[in-house]
Protein backbone atom coordinates (compact mmCIF):
# COMPACT_ATOMS: atom_id res chain seq x y z
CA UNK A 1 0.00 0.00 0.00
CA UNK A 2 0.87 3.70 -0.85
CA UNK A 3 0.75 6.76 0.85
CA UNK A 4 1.26 9.52 -0.85
CA UNK A 5 2.20 13.30 0.49
CA UNK A 6 -1.08 14.89 0.78
CA UNK A 7 0.12 18.27 -1.20
CA UNK A 8 2.49 19.56 -2.78
CA UNK A 9 5.07 22.12 -1.38
CA UNK A 10 8.67 24.06 -2.35
CA UNK A 11 11.74 23.13 -2.72
CA UNK A 12 14.27 22.47 0.49
CA UNK A 13 16.94 24.64 -1.31
CA UNK A 14 14.48 27.36 -1.36
CA UNK A 15 13.11 27.03 2.06
CA UNK A 16 16.63 26.70 3.72
CA UNK A 17 15.65 23.11 4.82
CA UNK A 18 17.41 19.68 3.88
CA UNK A 19 17.64 16.19 4.66
CA UNK A 20 20.57 15.44 6.73
CA UNK A 21 22.51 13.05 4.09
CA UNK A 22 23.48 10.26 6.75
CA UNK A 23 20.21 10.44 8.69
CA UNK A 24 17.37 11.94 6.94
CA UNK A 25 16.58 14.68 9.91
CA UNK A 26 15.62 17.70 8.26
CA UNK A 27 17.52 20.26 9.24
CA UNK A 28 17.24 24.16 9.16
CA UNK A 29 20.46 25.66 7.27
CA UNK A 30 21.12 28.73 8.88
CA UNK A 31 24.47 31.23 7.94
CA UNK A 32 27.04 30.28 5.85
CA UNK A 33 29.49 28.87 8.11
CA UNK A 34 29.79 24.30 8.82
CA UNK A 35 26.88 23.22 10.42
CA UNK A 36 26.40 19.20 11.66
CA UNK A 37 23.44 17.23 11.83
CA UNK A 38 21.99 17.99 15.52
CA UNK A 39 20.99 13.91 15.44
CA UNK A 40 23.77 12.23 14.14
CA UNK A 41 26.97 14.45 14.09
CA UNK A 42 27.14 14.35 10.23
CA UNK A 43 28.46 17.77 8.36
CA UNK A 44 24.97 18.97 6.84
CA UNK A 45 25.65 20.09 2.81
CA UNK A 46 22.36 21.10 0.64
CA UNK A 47 24.00 19.20 -2.07
CA UNK A 48 26.73 16.69 -2.32
CA UNK A 49 30.03 18.59 -2.56
CA UNK A 50 31.10 18.76 -6.56
CA UNK A 51 28.76 16.46 -8.00
CA UNK A 52 29.28 17.18 -11.60
CA UNK A 53 33.25 17.49 -11.57
CA UNK A 54 33.35 14.34 -9.23
CA UNK A 55 31.17 12.14 -11.15
CA UNK A 56 32.87 13.08 -14.55
CA UNK A 57 36.20 12.28 -13.21
CA UNK A 58 35.21 8.63 -11.61
CA UNK A 59 33.05 8.00 -15.05
CA UNK A 60 36.02 8.48 -17.28
CA UNK A 61 38.40 6.70 -14.97
CA UNK A 62 36.01 3.60 -15.32
CA UNK A 63 35.61 4.35 -19.16
CA UNK A 64 39.42 3.54 -19.30
CA UNK A 65 39.26 0.55 -17.15
CA UNK A 66 36.67 -0.71 -19.47
CA UNK A 67 38.80 -1.58 -21.64
CA UNK A 68 41.85 -3.33 -20.11
CA UNK A 69 38.34 -5.16 -18.24
CA UNK A 70 37.25 -6.55 -21.36
CA UNK A 71 40.73 -7.23 -23.82
CA UNK A 72 43.04 -8.91 -20.49
CA UNK A 73 42.25 -12.26 -19.48
CA UNK A 74 40.05 -12.35 -15.86
CA UNK A 75 41.71 -15.72 -15.34
CA UNK A 76 44.53 -18.20 -16.85
CA UNK A 77 43.76 -22.03 -16.23
CA UNK A 78 45.61 -25.13 -16.67
CA UNK A 79 44.14 -28.52 -17.09
CA UNK A 80 45.65 -31.76 -17.50
CA UNK A 81 48.42 -29.77 -19.08
CA UNK A 82 46.72 -27.48 -21.50
CA UNK A 83 46.48 -23.48 -20.64
CA UNK A 84 43.99 -21.38 -21.63
CA UNK A 85 43.27 -17.98 -21.05
CA UNK A 86 39.55 -16.58 -20.13
CA UNK A 87 38.36 -12.90 -20.96
CA UNK A 88 34.84 -11.94 -19.68
CA UNK A 89 33.34 -12.47 -23.08
CA UNK A 90 34.94 -15.41 -23.63
CA UNK A 91 32.98 -16.89 -20.18
CA UNK A 92 29.92 -15.77 -21.89
CA UNK A 93 30.79 -17.72 -24.94
CA UNK A 94 31.65 -20.63 -22.76
CA UNK A 95 28.07 -21.07 -21.71
CA UNK A 96 26.61 -20.85 -24.70
CA UNK A 97 28.61 -23.45 -26.23
CA UNK A 98 27.52 -25.87 -23.54
CA UNK A 99 24.10 -24.67 -23.97
CA UNK A 100 23.93 -23.38 -20.37
CA UNK A 101 21.89 -20.41 -22.08
CA UNK A 102 20.10 -19.02 -18.95
CA UNK A 103 23.83 -18.41 -17.16
CA UNK A 104 25.29 -17.17 -20.68
CA UNK A 105 22.69 -14.39 -20.40
CA UNK A 106 22.89 -14.16 -16.53
CA UNK A 107 27.00 -13.58 -17.30
CA UNK A 108 26.33 -11.32 -20.41
CA UNK A 109 23.79 -9.10 -18.56
CA UNK A 110 25.77 -8.65 -15.69
CA UNK A 111 29.12 -8.20 -16.63
CA UNK A 112 28.73 -6.61 -20.45
CA UNK A 113 25.42 -4.66 -20.33
CA UNK A 114 25.31 -3.41 -16.95
CA UNK A 115 28.98 -1.90 -17.04
CA UNK A 116 28.33 -0.77 -20.18
CA UNK A 117 24.37 0.86 -19.82
CA UNK A 118 25.08 2.43 -16.36
CA UNK A 119 27.97 3.92 -17.88
CA UNK A 120 25.76 5.72 -20.44
CA UNK A 121 23.26 6.29 -18.25
CA UNK A 122 25.20 8.36 -15.98
CA UNK A 123 26.75 10.19 -18.68
CA UNK A 124 23.29 11.13 -19.92
CA UNK A 125 22.35 12.30 -16.32
CA UNK A 126 25.50 14.52 -16.49
CA UNK A 127 24.96 15.89 -19.48
CA UNK A 128 20.94 17.03 -19.04
CA UNK A 129 21.71 18.49 -15.72
CA UNK A 130 24.25 20.31 -17.52
CA UNK A 131 22.25 21.61 -20.27
CA UNK A 132 19.66 22.35 -17.46
CA UNK A 133 17.05 20.20 -19.18
CA UNK A 134 13.40 20.18 -16.98
CA UNK A 135 12.25 17.68 -19.51
CA UNK A 136 11.45 14.18 -17.73
CA UNK A 137 12.90 14.98 -14.47
CA UNK A 138 10.95 11.64 -12.89
CA UNK A 139 12.48 9.41 -15.58
CA UNK A 140 15.62 10.87 -15.37
CA UNK A 141 15.38 10.41 -11.60
CA UNK A 142 14.05 6.53 -12.19
CA UNK A 143 16.58 5.78 -14.31
CA UNK A 144 19.51 7.24 -11.22
CA UNK A 145 17.77 5.29 -9.03
CA UNK A 146 17.87 1.85 -11.34
CA UNK A 147 21.55 2.56 -12.07
CA UNK A 148 22.32 2.60 -8.32
CA UNK A 149 20.67 -0.14 -7.66
CA UNK A 150 21.81 -2.95 -10.29
CA UNK A 151 25.92 -1.54 -9.96
CA UNK A 152 26.63 -4.08 -7.93
CA UNK A 153 25.73 -7.08 -9.72
CA UNK A 154 28.46 -6.72 -11.92
CA UNK A 155 30.86 -8.15 -9.47
CA UNK A 156 29.38 -11.92 -9.94
CA UNK A 157 32.30 -12.31 -12.25
CA UNK A 158 35.14 -11.45 -9.87
CA UNK A 159 33.43 -13.95 -7.28
CA UNK A 160 33.65 -16.53 -9.91
CA UNK A 161 36.89 -15.84 -10.75
CA UNK A 162 38.08 -16.08 -6.62
CA UNK A 163 36.09 -18.78 -6.07
CA UNK A 164 37.49 -20.92 -9.22
CA UNK A 165 41.17 -19.52 -7.84
CA UNK A 166 40.32 -20.65 -4.48
CA UNK A 167 39.22 -24.21 -5.45
CA UNK A 168 41.06 -25.38 -8.60
CA UNK A 169 44.22 -25.66 -6.10
CA UNK A 170 45.31 -29.22 -7.60
CA UNK A 171 48.85 -28.74 -8.66
CA UNK A 172 50.02 -29.91 -11.91
CA UNK A 173 47.02 -31.85 -12.43
CA UNK A 174 44.57 -28.30 -12.43
CA UNK A 175 45.14 -24.83 -11.71
CA UNK A 176 43.43 -21.69 -12.06
CA UNK A 177 44.76 -18.24 -10.84
CA UNK A 178 43.41 -15.00 -11.36
CA UNK A 179 44.37 -12.42 -13.99
CA UNK A 180 44.95 -8.80 -14.14
CA UNK A 181 41.92 -8.62 -16.29
CA UNK A 182 39.79 -9.52 -12.83
CA UNK A 183 41.49 -6.28 -10.84
CA UNK A 184 40.50 -4.24 -14.08
CA UNK A 185 36.55 -5.61 -14.31
CA UNK A 186 36.16 -5.12 -10.55
CA UNK A 187 37.97 -1.15 -10.60
CA UNK A 188 35.16 -0.69 -13.13
CA UNK A 189 32.36 -2.04 -10.84
CA UNK A 190 33.79 0.13 -7.72
CA UNK A 191 34.35 2.86 -9.85
CA UNK A 192 30.96 3.12 -11.27
CA UNK A 193 29.69 2.26 -7.59
CA UNK A 194 31.59 5.54 -6.37
CA UNK A 195 30.12 7.68 -9.68
CA UNK A 196 26.44 6.62 -9.13
CA UNK A 197 27.02 7.73 -5.27
CA UNK A 198 28.25 11.30 -5.90
CA UNK A 199 25.90 11.90 -8.17
CA UNK A 200 23.04 14.45 -7.16
CA UNK A 201 19.89 13.40 -8.19
CA UNK A 202 18.74 16.54 -7.34
CA UNK A 203 20.51 18.33 -9.42
CA UNK A 204 17.79 17.12 -12.05
CA UNK A 205 15.52 19.37 -10.15
CA UNK A 206 17.43 22.80 -9.39
CA UNK A 207 16.25 24.23 -12.45
CA UNK A 208 12.79 24.59 -11.99
CA UNK A 209 11.57 27.35 -14.19
CA UNK A 210 10.34 25.35 -17.46
CA UNK A 211 13.23 26.75 -20.18
CA UNK A 212 11.86 29.06 -23.28
CA UNK A 213 13.56 26.66 -25.47
CA UNK A 214 13.50 23.20 -24.83
CA UNK A 215 16.70 21.76 -25.87
CA UNK B 1 9.89 19.31 18.20
CA UNK B 2 10.19 16.07 20.41
CA UNK B 3 7.52 17.45 22.18
CA UNK B 4 5.14 16.26 19.87
CA UNK B 5 5.73 12.51 20.12
CA UNK B 6 4.34 11.74 23.85
CA UNK B 7 4.00 7.75 23.53
CA UNK B 8 6.13 6.13 21.72
CA UNK B 9 5.43 2.22 22.21
CA UNK B 10 7.63 -0.18 20.49
CA UNK B 11 5.35 -2.14 18.90
CA UNK B 12 3.79 1.10 16.94
CA UNK B 13 6.76 3.57 15.91
CA UNK B 14 5.30 6.79 14.38
CA UNK B 15 7.92 7.16 11.88
CA UNK B 16 7.05 10.89 11.10
CA UNK B 17 5.61 12.58 14.23
CA UNK B 18 8.69 14.02 15.18
CA UNK B 19 9.38 15.73 11.40
CA UNK B 20 5.88 16.47 10.35
CA UNK B 21 7.97 18.16 7.33
CA UNK B 22 9.76 16.18 5.22
CA UNK B 23 12.86 16.90 2.15
CA UNK B 24 12.82 14.64 0.03
CA UNK B 25 16.23 13.58 -0.62
CA UNK B 26 16.07 12.95 -4.52
CA UNK B 27 14.36 15.96 -5.81
CA UNK B 28 14.37 18.31 -2.40
CA UNK B 29 10.15 19.11 -3.08
CA UNK B 30 9.03 19.28 1.24
CA UNK B 31 6.34 17.67 1.88
CA UNK B 32 4.31 16.83 4.82
CA UNK B 33 3.74 13.38 5.16
CA UNK B 34 1.11 11.69 7.51
CA UNK B 35 2.22 9.03 10.21
CA UNK B 36 2.22 6.08 8.42
CA UNK B 37 0.62 2.95 9.43
CA UNK B 38 2.19 0.02 10.24
CA UNK B 39 3.17 -1.94 7.07
CA UNK B 40 3.19 1.25 4.76
CA UNK B 41 5.62 2.95 2.54
CA UNK B 42 5.73 6.99 1.68
CA UNK B 43 6.97 7.79 -1.48
CA UNK B 44 7.50 11.45 -2.65
CA UNK B 45 4.80 12.80 -4.38
CA UNK B 46 7.29 14.60 -7.19
CA UNK B 47 9.55 12.20 -7.85
CA UNK B 48 8.22 9.07 -6.51
CA UNK B 49 11.21 8.16 -4.66
CA UNK B 50 11.21 6.15 -1.41
CA UNK B 51 10.69 8.27 1.54
CA UNK B 52 10.52 5.78 4.02
CA UNK B 53 8.61 3.12 5.67
CA UNK B 54 6.76 1.69 9.06
CA UNK B 55 7.34 -1.92 8.75
CA UNK B 56 5.36 -4.17 10.81
CA UNK B 57 6.68 -5.82 13.63
CA UNK B 58 8.79 -2.71 15.55
CA UNK B 59 12.20 -3.93 16.37
CA UNK B 60 11.27 -7.06 17.62
CA UNK B 61 10.54 -8.63 14.22
CA UNK B 62 14.41 -7.11 12.55
CA UNK B 63 16.41 -8.12 15.47
CA UNK B 64 14.90 -11.45 16.19
CA UNK B 65 15.88 -12.39 12.00
CA UNK B 66 19.41 -10.20 12.74
CA UNK B 67 20.55 -12.85 15.41
CA UNK B 68 19.35 -15.49 13.05
CA UNK B 69 21.99 -13.89 10.46
CA UNK B 70 24.59 -13.27 12.99
CA UNK B 71 24.53 -16.95 14.00
CA UNK B 72 24.58 -18.13 10.15
CA UNK B 73 27.12 -15.96 9.41
CA UNK B 74 29.45 -17.42 11.49
CA UNK B 75 28.12 -20.51 10.91
CA UNK B 76 28.89 -19.62 7.26
CA UNK B 77 32.71 -18.57 7.61
CA UNK B 78 33.72 -21.02 10.26
CA UNK B 79 32.82 -24.24 8.11
CA UNK B 80 33.93 -24.83 4.92
CA UNK B 81 32.19 -23.81 2.05
CA UNK B 82 32.69 -25.98 -1.10
CA UNK B 83 34.97 -29.41 -1.55
CA UNK B 84 36.15 -30.00 -5.03
CA UNK B 85 36.99 -33.80 -6.10
CA UNK B 86 38.66 -34.66 -9.18
CA UNK B 87 39.71 -38.98 -8.63
CA UNK B 88 40.96 -38.31 -5.04
CA UNK B 89 42.52 -35.51 -5.22
CA UNK B 90 40.64 -32.87 -2.96
CA UNK B 91 40.60 -29.32 -2.29
CA UNK B 92 38.40 -27.43 0.15
CA UNK B 93 37.57 -23.55 0.63
CA UNK B 94 36.05 -20.80 2.86
CA UNK B 95 34.07 -18.23 2.45
CA UNK B 96 37.53 -16.07 3.55
CA UNK B 97 39.18 -18.47 1.10
CA UNK B 98 38.17 -16.54 -2.35
CA UNK B 99 39.84 -13.50 -0.87
CA UNK B 100 42.63 -15.46 0.41
CA UNK B 101 43.25 -17.39 -2.53
CA UNK B 102 43.70 -13.59 -4.48
CA UNK B 103 46.03 -12.30 -2.25
CA UNK B 104 48.21 -15.30 -2.56
CA UNK B 105 47.81 -14.91 -6.29
CA UNK B 106 49.83 -11.59 -6.05
CA UNK B 107 46.18 -9.30 -6.91
CA UNK B 108 46.09 -7.83 -3.44
CA UNK B 109 43.62 -5.25 -4.12
CA UNK B 110 41.18 -7.28 -5.76
CA UNK B 111 41.32 -9.55 -2.29
CA UNK B 112 40.48 -6.56 -0.58
CA UNK B 113 37.68 -5.56 -3.02
CA UNK B 114 36.98 -9.22 -2.85
CA UNK B 115 37.52 -9.30 1.31
CA UNK B 116 35.77 -6.01 1.80
CA UNK B 117 32.07 -7.11 -0.28
CA UNK B 118 32.16 -10.75 1.22
CA UNK B 119 33.32 -11.13 4.49
CA UNK B 120 34.56 -7.35 5.93
CA UNK B 121 31.48 -5.22 4.77
CA UNK B 122 28.81 -8.31 5.40
CA UNK B 123 30.25 -8.49 9.12
CA UNK B 124 30.37 -4.67 9.66
CA UNK B 125 26.30 -4.89 8.46
CA UNK B 126 25.15 -8.18 10.55
CA UNK B 127 26.91 -7.23 13.72
CA UNK B 128 26.56 -3.73 13.41
CA UNK B 129 22.63 -3.90 12.80
CA UNK B 130 21.90 -6.39 15.40
CA UNK B 131 23.88 -4.66 17.98
CA UNK B 132 22.03 -1.37 17.59
CA UNK B 133 18.73 -3.38 17.20
CA UNK B 134 19.63 -4.79 20.56
CA UNK B 135 20.65 -1.22 22.17
CA UNK B 136 17.47 0.30 21.06
CA UNK B 137 14.86 -2.52 21.81
CA UNK B 138 16.13 -2.56 24.93
CA UNK B 139 16.62 1.14 25.28
CA UNK B 140 19.83 1.18 26.99
CA UNK B 141 22.80 3.65 25.93
CA UNK B 142 25.10 1.49 24.61
CA UNK B 143 28.65 3.15 23.31
CA UNK B 144 29.07 3.75 19.48
CA UNK B 145 25.27 3.28 18.43
CA UNK B 146 24.95 6.38 16.61
CA UNK B 147 28.53 5.89 14.76
CA UNK B 148 27.16 2.19 13.59
CA UNK B 149 24.17 3.45 11.87
CA UNK B 150 25.51 6.28 9.92
CA UNK B 151 28.84 3.52 8.97
CA UNK B 152 25.54 1.10 8.55
CA UNK B 153 23.73 3.33 6.30
CA UNK B 154 27.18 4.10 4.26
CA UNK B 155 27.93 1.11 3.71
CA UNK B 156 25.07 -1.03 2.75
CA UNK B 157 25.71 -1.06 -0.94
CA UNK B 158 28.88 -2.56 -0.58
CA UNK B 159 27.76 -5.47 1.90
CA UNK B 160 27.42 -8.36 -1.36
CA UNK B 161 26.71 -11.75 0.17
CA UNK B 162 23.79 -11.84 -2.90
CA UNK B 163 26.00 -11.10 -5.61
CA UNK B 164 28.45 -13.73 -3.81
CA UNK B 165 25.44 -16.38 -3.94
CA UNK B 166 24.86 -16.01 -7.68
CA UNK B 167 28.56 -15.82 -8.07
CA UNK B 168 28.86 -19.41 -6.02
CA UNK B 169 25.92 -21.20 -8.52
CA UNK B 170 27.88 -19.85 -11.52
CA UNK B 171 31.01 -21.37 -10.51
CA UNK B 172 29.83 -24.51 -9.47
CA UNK B 173 28.22 -25.07 -13.23
CA UNK B 174 31.35 -24.11 -14.25
CA UNK B 175 33.05 -26.95 -11.98
CA UNK B 176 30.48 -29.57 -12.27
CA UNK B 177 31.42 -30.93 -15.64
CA UNK B 178 35.04 -31.28 -14.64
CA UNK B 179 35.34 -32.17 -11.00
CA UNK B 180 32.79 -33.93 -8.46
CA UNK B 181 31.79 -30.55 -6.06
CA UNK B 182 30.80 -31.47 -2.76
CA UNK B 183 28.95 -28.80 -0.55
CA UNK B 184 29.89 -27.67 2.95
CA UNK B 185 28.43 -26.83 5.79
CA UNK B 186 29.01 -23.78 5.26
CA UNK B 187 27.32 -23.22 1.81
CA UNK B 188 24.31 -24.31 3.03
CA UNK B 189 24.30 -21.57 6.33
CA UNK B 190 25.34 -19.37 3.77
CA UNK B 191 22.49 -20.04 1.39
CA UNK B 192 20.09 -19.63 4.55
CA UNK B 193 21.88 -16.74 5.63
CA UNK B 194 21.00 -14.87 2.41
CA UNK B 195 17.12 -15.38 2.54
CA UNK B 196 17.67 -14.40 6.96
CA UNK B 197 19.50 -11.21 5.54
CA UNK B 198 17.01 -10.37 2.87
CA UNK B 199 13.95 -10.86 5.87
CA UNK B 200 15.59 -8.64 8.20
CA UNK B 201 15.78 -5.94 5.47
CA UNK B 202 12.90 -6.09 4.37
CA UNK B 203 11.68 -5.14 7.91
CA UNK B 204 14.02 -2.73 8.77
CA UNK B 205 13.80 1.50 7.96
CA UNK B 206 17.02 3.52 8.58
CA UNK B 207 14.60 6.41 9.61
CA UNK B 208 12.74 4.43 12.18
CA UNK B 209 16.26 3.53 13.63
CA UNK B 210 17.30 7.15 13.91
CA UNK B 211 14.08 7.97 15.70
CA UNK B 212 14.36 5.25 18.12
CA UNK B 213 18.07 6.45 18.73
CA UNK B 214 16.83 9.92 18.92
CA UNK B 215 14.20 9.04 21.77
CA UNK B 216 16.81 7.44 23.14
CA UNK B 217 18.94 9.78 24.27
Amino acid sequence: MRIYAEMAMPRGIDAGLTPCGTCGLTVRVTGSGRQYCPRCGSLIRLRKPDSIARTWALLIAAALMYIPANALPVMRSSLLGSESADTIMSGVVYFMHHGEWPLAAVIFIASVLVPLLKLLALIYLLLSVQRRSTIRRRERTRLYRITELVGRWSMVDVFVVALLAALVQLGNLAHIEPGLGATAFASVVVLTMFAALSFDPRLIWDHQEPSTDER
Amino acid sequence: MAGIVAHQSMETLHVTALHPLHVCHECDTIQRVPTLAPGTVAHCRVCGAHLFSNPRGGLNTPLALMLGATLLFILANAYPLITLDLNGLRHTTSLGGASLALWRNERPLLAAVVGFTTVLGPALLIFGTTYVLAALRWHRRMAGVATLLSWITRFQPWGMLDVFMLGVLVALVKLGSMAEIVPGVGLFAFAILIFVFAAAASTLDAHLLWDSYEDLR
